[in-house]
């Protein structure tokens, strides 16, 4: 392998751990953010209502669990894009 | 010459399989059904309801029998990815999920949702963090990719002697839930129970292994999916005439509170009751449902969110399936549904909760004009509840109502005076997802005790070959399993707090540094894992002495600080030491990488070419 080959790779490795990274950062800061947000205003959400539910209690025990869902499904398919993305990368350098 | 690298074809006929297995299992309730109509008796439903599933298990275990190392240890790492969700899920949950947190959300209502979504939020971690690159690595267990990121068998031993205790504190409490179980529906001692659970689990894990464990586990989860919904639907179309209770109980919220009410609770004050989390024993339910942060604090609720979220996504459980799939993206995808399945039921337990809770103080609220409920004698009789009118007003209120927490799930389909057989149906369902769980727990213990300790120190061993190992060490550990239930009090869920928080003082951050820092260094990994340890393991034992992990919450908010304290020793010493060497680097680089072969096979088939030449030579 030349070296500017081998420049390119060590390029298209980092990128695509820089935009695994940040996505990572993205997923758990997105879900654990509105975890702690729903806990300190679970009192003052409570006295509103959504589907029969106190919508703090509605969050903790329904809302941020479907939003974890979408947000890990989410996670899947974009990282899956970087990987293949790195995939083809390689195969053209 | 070159070895081949095997086929990771998945059998093409598993839909097929499982959808006889659960056809198979819904006629059984059916035929039970009409047996019961016919007017058998109560004990011969619940032997067949619970010994034939059971004997199905242990078929299915026994045809996946197998002597090849990686189908013991991987299954072939050709697992669909939703079925390895399904033993996933079921690990995560488990009987102590099903039976103790469906309980803990009957007592405490609102404060109990954070070991929920605890659970959920570290698959999520797990996911993101560990999962895809535990399969490109490809070890067959945590202490053993720790071994290999740092090429350091003390390491390897040290994660395995430290995951000793997590793993068996949850395989305790899943055998003992399994074996209450057993002993209220058949005619067996408890201890007997203990004993059977034990050995059924331990026969599970030496026939197939991971394989095994894989195929048995799909069957006691679908099982366990399909005996949770169908009394609950059953319930919640007689309540609200909808077959969806996740969101019909919402309109019961209101009744719920007048029975309240009317039993005689109010809110009450964090503190105010000795434990955070309730008691294993018969305790009357204090605490009115939908009051927020009453049993725990807000500070408390998310440090119990916190500390389940971090332990579930370093359980090392969970983590020794980060190899069954054929790939990474599958074991990403398979992480995702298992998250999926998990969420699903952390939705449905409050249901299962206010459905109990409403029917059993709204009957006590009539019990004056009505006389006392059919229920009280069945779950009298098995010690799941016990009432007495205390102060002879001729009610029986809340304060004089005790509750066991662990029978909450076995109540329902009693209390909405479903049919016997689809009380014996929750049972089955419970049991099913208990043997699942102890399962993979006792594998991962005997496994890595066998392969990580044992095979490292004798590399050449002469007395016990890789796989006898395996099952010896499976079997003493079950075996020991069962002595320890003879002689210590478990309380399953405060084990099982005790067990997610040791995962996440010991495991979380070292396997944050290996798989997200290239910088660790084997002694980074040694301390990290050595403090978050000790610093948990010191605030538990005499930590009591001065006011520190005594509830559950003070537990787990040690084991949070125990964890920021493993990840500082983790960084401080990768810094202070010399820096990794370029072998490290490079197997840093690799298990980056999203595709190709683990690095553990490649090593492998490495290992078997040279072999193969130097026959040759």
């Amino acid at each position: 392998m030349t070296a500017q080959a081998q420049e390119t790779e060590h390029a298209v490795r980092d990128r695509h751990q820089l935009r695994t990274l940040a996505v990572a950062i993205t997923t758990i800061s997105a879900v654990l953010c509105a975890v702690a947000v729903t806990i300190v205003y679970a009192v003052p959400l409570n006295r509103l209502w959504f589907l029969h539910f106190p919508l703090g209690f509605y969050l903790l025990a329904q809302g941020l669990l479907i939003f974890a869902v979408v947000v890990t499904f989410w996670y899947v398919r974009v990282q899956e894009r970087i990987d293949h993305t790195r995939s083809v990368n390689e195969e053209i350098v | 010459m070159t070895a081949q690298s095997r086929q990771r074809t998945p059998n093409p006929h598993l839909a097929a399989y499982y959808g006889i297995v659960a056809a198979a299992f819904v006629s059984l309730v059916i035929l039970l059904a009409m047996a019961e109509q016919l007017g058998w008796s109560e004990g011969a439903i619940a032997r067949f309801m619970i010994l034939l599933p059971l004997a199905l298990y242990l078929l299915m275990a026994g045809a996946s029998r197998t002597l090849d190392v990686e189908d013991f240890f991987t299954s072939g790492r050709r697992v669909p990815q939703v079925y390895n969700a399904f033993v996933m899920a079921a690990i995560t949950i488990g009987g102590t999920g099903f039976f103790a947190y469906t309980g803990a959300v009957f007592f405490l209502g609102f404060d109990a949702l954070a070991i929920g979504l605890g659970w959920t939020c570290g698959l999520l971690l797990a996911a993101v963090l560990f999962v895809p690159y535990l399969r490109r690595a490809g070890a067959y267990t945590l202490p053993a990719f720790l071994g290999q990121r740092f090429r350091s068998r003390e390491t390897r031993m040290a994660a395995s002697a430290l995951q000793v205790v997590p793993t068996a504190l949850l395989l305790a409490a899943e055998i003992k839930i399994a074996a209450v179980v057993i002993a209220i529906f058949l005619p067996l001692s408890f201890w007997l129970a203990v004993l059977l659970v034990a050995i059924f689990v331990a026969a599970t894990g030496i026939l197939g292994g991971m394989r095994s464990l894989t195929w048995a586990g799909s069957a006691e989860f679908i099982a366990g999916a399909i005996g949770l919904a169908v009394p609950l639907i059953v319930a919640s179309v007689l309540l609200t005439n909808l077959p969806a209770p996740q969101f019909t109980y919402g309109e019961m919220l209101g009744s719920l509170q007048g029975a309240e009410t009317a039993a005689g609770m109010s809110p009450v004050e964090p503190g105010a009751t000795a434990q955070a989390l309730p008691q294993a024993m018969p305790t009357q339910a204090a605490k009115p449902f939908l009051q927020s942060f009453g049993a725990i604090t807000e500070s408390g609720f998310f440090t119990l969110f916190l500390c389940f979220a971090l332990g579930t996504a370093a359980l090392p459980s969970l983590l020794a399936r980060s190899g069954v799939t054929s790939s990474v993206a599958d074991q990403r995808r398979s992480t995702a549904w298992a998250l999926a399945l998990v969420a699903l039921f952390v939705i449905t337990a409050p249901s299962l909760a206010v459905f109990a809770k409403l029917l059993m103080f709204r009957d006590m609220a009539l019990a004056p004009t009505d006389g006392l409920p059919a229920w009280l004698s069945t779950l009298s009789q098995w010690q799941l509840v016990q009432a007495s009118d205390l102060n002879g007003d001729g009610t029986i209120t809340a304060g004089e109502l005790l509750i066991k927490r662990d029978g909450v799930a076995l109540a329902v389909p009693i209390l909405a005076k479903l049919p016997y057989v689809l009380t014996a149906l929750m049972a089955t369902a419970g049991l099913g997802i208990a043997l699942a769980a102890a399962g993979s727990h006792l594998f991962t213990l005997g496994v890595s005790l066998a392969d990580d300790i044992y095979g490292t120190l004798d590399r050449r061993p002469i007395a016990l070959p890789r796989l006898m190992a395996a099952w010896a060490a499976m079997a003493a550990c079950a075996l020991a399993a069962a002595v320890f239930l003879f002689i210590a009090e478990v309380d399953v869920l405060r084990t099982a707090v005790t067990a997610f928080a040791f995962s996440a003082a010991t495991f979380f951050p070292i396997l944050l540094l290996a798989l997200w820092w290239p910088r660790c260094t084997a002694w980074g990994a040694l301390a990290s894992l050595g403090t978050g340890f000790a610093v948990l393991f010191l605030a538990v034992t005499v930590g009591g002495l001065f006011g520190v992990a005594e509830t559950a919450v003070g537990t787990t908010a040690a084991s949070l600080v125990a964890a920021v304290l493993a990840l500082g020793a983790g960084v401080g010493a990768s810094l202070y030491g010399p820096a990794p060497a370029a072998f490290e680097t490079a197997y840093y680089e690799a298990m980056r990488r999203p595709d190709g072969e683990t690095l553990f096979d490649q090593a492998q088939t490495r290992a078997a070419t040279a072999a193969a030449r130097a026959a040759e030579d």
